[in-house]
């Protein structure tokens, strides 16, 4: 404000001030409240003036008295809380807390009454002159006199431990006067809580739950002792929740952790008859998931428990793909693994919370021990061709899917998926030719799969020999109006097959019957008429053939043979016998085939249309066969199989073998000049990493084999080596 | 005593007043009306005699109609000031406070009163205290009043120049000074805004050696940080970076070669961001430069200068800076208050000047004041010459002007508590601006 000087001149305000005043004045004044603050302690405040008490605190600090009225403040609440102290220390044995509870609760009550009159000094005095605001003075003070007290102290911590212990042991104990306690100290201060109570009460429990948990493992399996620390931990949290600050949860879970179950986790994984993996074979879900839950509580505990999980899924694995009494049913292989995957999708998914690191555990132990076996990706190819040829009849579409994933999830698995792939491949032309698909859906459905997780470069032949299936059937209808004669007599069904499409087949064909080739000549006529440049040859391993017989009494049947087994037929309508040396020049099948179309045809028992002599189980070079007259069936139709080996023959197996490797080639030659290209420069030890890497959705490869793909790319002077470092490729444009 | 249900009756200095205790139960706890009727208190229930208290009954007639109403209105008979320590006396003074002046709109803004002080020369800056106080610096001087405009003990800072000021709350006030040389005086310190008191000074540490230094511009953060540009001797040029409530230094960014930070004229803490916006701006510098420093990576992540920019650029010269975060926008002001826009969210871009029509084209005044900017909610404001002008919106469209004649160009202002300041250069005044409290009726 703007006062004009000479106004102040005038001002003698302060000189009057001070003659009014007492000297006495101050004594007097505060001897009143301090009066008043007996009284109320004495627990008489009744007769007294709150209005008197306010004004005379308030003039007190107005007349600069301030410092007198706090430091009395000061001074008498500390004579007050000494006697306070005296009186709890003189309380009787279990009587102590309660008295402590019943002063503590006064003393608030005095605290509030007392500020109450001292409000303005609170707002005016106490912060111009930081002093420690009334409420606070009152805390501190009863801190220093009451819980400071050495007779009070130790007594207070000892009671209140001995309470936990009792609770402990099973004995009900006054939780509200506990709760009230408790309060009390940490009203007083997180640190005041901290020294007098959290600290000792942690250091106590540790002991407790170390002498414990020692008598529980000597005497109790894994599941119990789970239970056990489980109720514990409960325990613990409940009497947080009931009566101790919230910040002690976790400090009192870590104890109960470390001495439950930290110190004695690989003692419980292991321990024996029933341990972890006990507990993994008996599906034991409530336990296993028990010991999940305690076991994330602390350090390197789930480690702990998924280490032991691996290594035993890879023993379990590793039996299950080396036993050779389980490798002879390649379906029953496959379920086998399947099965054990759902096992354990089942525990991860129910006990362990579907726990992201447990699940790539899962697989990297399944990708471990399928890898284990060579024949693993033959085997999952004859899975699903077995699945696709009848396992899938009479299955719903969503279940024929769920059993897709299956295959595919193990299709991930493997390291080798060119191989899976050739064997697919096979399977698949088998499947087609002989029209044996249970399901089109189904088998596009597969291949849609492979192609989202190896793109389209894996299966684009898959998919080119359904394009070459329905090409096909247009042709045979075009061939077929074309030639309106042909109604009568043979039907020819041909499936032209792109070369390259299709497994790679020894392209021997054999000696038609005449009514055949002829048929066949026409049709070669017509299709080289329609599509100009290609060029036509007969896959006769791969086809079939119904044949009308009539047999000696005149039975009349017909046969559903390959194409080889109507070579071999057709050529007893000229003669009854024929040796086997005279069959094989007329029909100029290869060997092996011919022995195992002759051997079902006279061999298998009800189904032999021809007879042998002599009589024996093998097919020898100096065979006779005769037509069975004698042959009968029930049926009209009979359909003679083709002793074919499911699994794939030692010798078939280096072949295919062979052909895997031999088509790597070109692809690591590929990705090395694909890097080279980019990179320009680089030693060996990367470009052995990066062709790795960039091969490894196809198959593993092999670094020796790397090596020799450089080094032949260095011949054809794709790459050179460094002159200096001979470590170093370059390439060269 | 006075107590019947829910009637309460009063003896004050001799006026005999009646009222209900849901009335002065308006007052709250923690006030005399509060305590008073406290069960600890046990009030004597004799109904014959009234309640007696030994005070000024004017005064309290008109708290306690502040108490029925939530109106604070003085009449005649009564000064303010006395007003005032009754209100102290009966705890109620933050209710005063609040029946005083509403929240802030920048539209509706109506002059309040002006204070003028005694120090020579002109102040230079004005800061507004969170509670609606706020404190003048002049010199080497800092004048501090509360919210009632009552002055307390000036603070200095060894006296020497003060660059600029701040409050870290109601109560506690930070300056930053230059230094003096080879005595350790000057740089920065925080003080009791009631007593003046000096509780700490902050210091600066190179290499372990406490470094004496000027400081400059201030913020704070609300993580309890306070950032200042700094200046040392030697390369003790840059951002320091203190705790404020310990004081003790915690970083310390050093400016790079043609980036200035250690004087610059404007600091801004962006808890969106939890970024620092330094502004380096002509005439301290040759140039402008603008950026926005990431505190835990130490780099910036924004940045905008005018170096290089064509000759005839000098109308366009950047003479304020404020980041609004809730438009993700820097705004920039020119010598002739043309507001200019850039985006945070690109770097090195260009500066979108709003071609608003100019409300103060014309004659510029004698002793020109640049503009300033400031920002409250989402209302922007700057000032020129002897107005403020108002921009809200998201275009920020002028909404209104405030100005007063007396006492020359507003060389500066600030906003805080709810309360506009207004500092003028010429005369050693300042303004108050407030909205008024929402209406009764």
């Amino acid at each position: 404000m703007s006062n004009p000087q000479k106004k102040r001149n005038f001002q003698i305000e302060a000189f009057k001030h001070k003659v009014v005043v007492d000297p006495k004045y101050a004594d007097k004044t505060w001897k009143i409240l301090e009066h008043a603050i007996h009284e109320i302690y004495n627990h008489n405040a009744s007769g007294l003036s709150f209005e008197e008490l306010y004004r005379n605190a308030y003039n007190m600090v107005l007349h600069k008295f301030g410092e007198k009225l706090y430091s009395g403040l000061v001074s008498t609440m500390t004579a007050h809380l000494k006697e306070i102290s005296k009186s709890i220390e003189d309380s009787q044995g279990g009587l102590f807390l309660e008295e402590l509870n019943r002063k503590w609760n006064d003393h608030n009550k005095a605290l509030q009454m007392i500020r109450d009159i001292l409000m303005y000094m609170d707002r005016t005095f106490i912060p111009s002159t930081r002093k420690t605001p009334v409420h606070e003075l009152g805390l501190i003070l009863w801190r220093d006199n009451v819980i400071y007290s050495p007779k009070i102290r130790s007594r207070l911590l000892d009671t209140l431990l001995e309470l936990v212990l009792q609770e402990r042991t099973g004995e009900v104990i006054n939780r509200g006067l506990m709760r009230n306690i408790i309060k009390m100290l940490m009203d007083l201060g997180s640190s005041v809580y901290q020294e007098e109570f959290e600290q000792p009460f942690l250091d106590v429990s540790a002991e407790f739950y170390k002498g414990e948990s020692q008598k529980f493992i000597e005497s109790c399996d894994c599941g119990e002792y789970l239970k056990k620390a489980e109720k514990r931990l409960n325990e613990e949290i409940d009497r947080v929740t009931h009566y101790l600050d919230a910040k002690s949860e976790v400090k009192i879970t870590n104890v109960v952790e470390k001495e439950m179950i930290a110190n004695h986790m690989l003692a419980l994984v292991h321990m024996e008859n029933s341990g972890l993996v006990n507990m993994l074979l008996d599906d034991k879900y409530e336990d296993l998931g028990r010991m999940y839950s305690l076991f994330r509580r602390v350090p390197n505990g789930l480690s702990t428990v998924r280490d032991v999980m691996t290594s035993h899924i890879r023993d379990i694995g590793k039996q299950l793909v080396s036993d050779p009494e389980k490798l002879k049913d390649p379906v029953e292989f496959v379920q086998r693994l399947l099965d054990e995957k759902d096992k354990y999708d089942g525990i991860i998914g129910s006990a362990f919370g579907n726990d992201k690191t447990f699940q790539n555990a899962l697989n990297s132990s399944f990708e471990y021990f399928i890898n284990l076996n060579p024949r693993s990706p033959e085997f999952i190819s004859l899975f699903v061709d077995d699945k696709l040829r009848k396992g899938l009849k009479g299955v719903s579409e969503e279940d024929v899917e769920v059993i897709l994933d299956k295959v595919m999830m193990l299709f991930r698995y493997l390291q080798e998926k060119d191989v899976f792939e050739k064997y697919y491949k096979q399977h698949l032309a088998k499947r087609l030719l002989s029209g044996k698909t249970v399901s089109d859906d189904a088998e596009r459905s597969l291949i849609v799969k492979l192609k989202t997780e190896c793109g389209y470069q894996f299966t684009s032949k898959l998919e080119g020999m359904f394009t070459d299936m329905k090409t096909s059937q247009d042709t045979m209808q075009g061939f077929y109006s074309s030639h309106p004669e042909l109604s009568e007599g043979p039907t020819l069904t041909v499936q032209v097959l792109t070369t390259g499409s299709w497994p790679t087949q020894s392209a021997v064909t054999c000696n038609l019957p005449a009514e055949m080739s002829s048929l066949c000549e026409k049709f070669r006529s017509y299709y080289l008429g329609t599509h100009s440049g290609r060029r036509l040859s007969w896959q006769t391993n791969m086809g079939t053939a119904d044949v009308k017989a009539t047999f000696g009494k005149g039975q009349k049947h017909e046969l559903n043979v390959s194409t080889y087994q109507m070579c071999v037929l057709m050529l007893f309508n000229t003669c009854d016998r024929l040796s086997y040396k005279e069959i094989e020049q007329a029909s100029e099948i290869p060997a092996v085939d011919l022995k195992r179309c002759l051997q079902s045809l006279a061999l298998v028992k009800g189904k032999n249309v021809l007879r042998k002599e002599p009589m024996s189980k093998d097919v020898g070079e100096d065979d006779v066969f005769f037509v069975n007259d004698k042959f009968a069936s029930k049926f009209y139709k009979v359909k003679i199989g083709t002793v074919v080996a499911q699994k794939e023959s030692e010798p078939e197996k280096q072949e295919t073998r062979q052909r895997v490797e031999e088509d790597r080639k070109p692809q690591i030659e590929a990705a090395i000049v694909r890097i080279m290209k980019s990179r320009r420069v680089l030693d060996h030890n990367n470009i052995i990493a990066e062709v790795t890497k960039q091969l490894q959705s196809r198959f593993l490869a092999n670094p020796t084999e790397i090596k020799k793909r450089i080094e032949s790319l260095i011949e054809r002077d794709f790459l050179e080596r460094d002159s200096v470092d001979r470590k170093l490729y370059r390439y060269l444009a | 005593m006075g107590i019947q249900g829910d009637r309460v009756r009063f003896n004050v200095g001799g006026r005999r007043f009646e009222t209900s205790a849901t009335t002065l139960a308006n007052a709250g706890r923690d006030s005399f009306f509060g305590a008073l009727f406290d069960r600890n208190w046990s009030l004597q229930t004799d109904v014959s005699s009234d309640i007696f208290i030994d005070r000024n009954p004017d005064c309290f007639a008109v708290l306690l109609d502040l108490l029925r109403t939530g109106e604070f209105c003085i009449p005649a008979n009564v000064s303010e000031k006395s007003l005032y320590r009754e209100a102290l006396f009966y705890g109620v003074l933050d209710h005063v406070r609040d029946a005083k002046w509403g929240q802030l709109d920048g539209n509706r803004l109506q002059y309040s009163r002006s204070v003028s002080g005694q120090a020579p020369g002109d102040g230079t800056a004005i800061r507004a205290s969170p509670n609606g106080g706020c404190c003048v610096v002049h010199g080497s001087m800092v004048h501090v009043y509360n919210w009632m405009l009552e002055e307390h003990p000036p603070i200095n800072l060894d006296f020497q120049r003060v660059n600029d000021a701040g409050w870290i709350d109601s109560e506690n006030i930070v300056i930053t000074a230059c230094e003096r040389l080879g005595t350790g005086d000057g740089g920065m310190g925080l003080f009791n805004a009631s007593t003046g008191e000096l509780r700490y000074k902050f210091s600066v540490s190179h290499e372990d050696q406490e470094k004496s230094y000027t400081a400059g511009a201030l913020t704070f953060s609300s993580d309890y940080r306070v950032f200042s540009s700094c200046k040392g001797r030697r390369n003790e040029y840059g951002i320091g970076v203190w705790d404020q409530i310990t004081g003790k230094q915690i970083d310390f960014f050093y400016e790079t070669p043609g980036w200035p930070l250690g004087d610059a004229d404007r600091l801004q803490w962006l808890s969106g961001y939890n970024c620092l916006l330094v502004a380096t701006l002509f005439p301290r510098k040759d140039n402008c430069y603008i950026s926005l420093l990431d505190c835990r990576e130490k780099d910036p992540v924004w940045y905008w200068s005018d170096v290089g920019m064509p000759t005839n650029f000098d109308e366009k010269r950047v003479r304020d800076v404020i980041a609004m975060e809730g438009k993700n926008s820097v705004c920039v002001v020119n010598e002739y208050e043309d507001l200019g826009f850039m985006d945070l969210r690109r770097v090195a871009g260009s500066v979108r000047w709003s071609s608003r029509s100019r409300m103060t084209k014309g004659k510029m005044p004698d002793e020109p004041c640049y503009p300033k900017l400031a920002l409250h909610d989402s209302q922007l404001f700057s000032s020129m010459s002897d107005s403020i002008s108002v921009f809200s919106g998201p275009d920020c469209v002028p909404t209104s002007r405030l100005r007063r004649s007396y006492g020359g160009s507003i060389c500066d202002f600030s906003i805080g508590g709810d309360r506009l300041f207004a500092l003028h250069s010429e005369e050693n005044v300042f303004d108050i601006w407030e909205t008024l409290p929402p209406s009764i009726i």
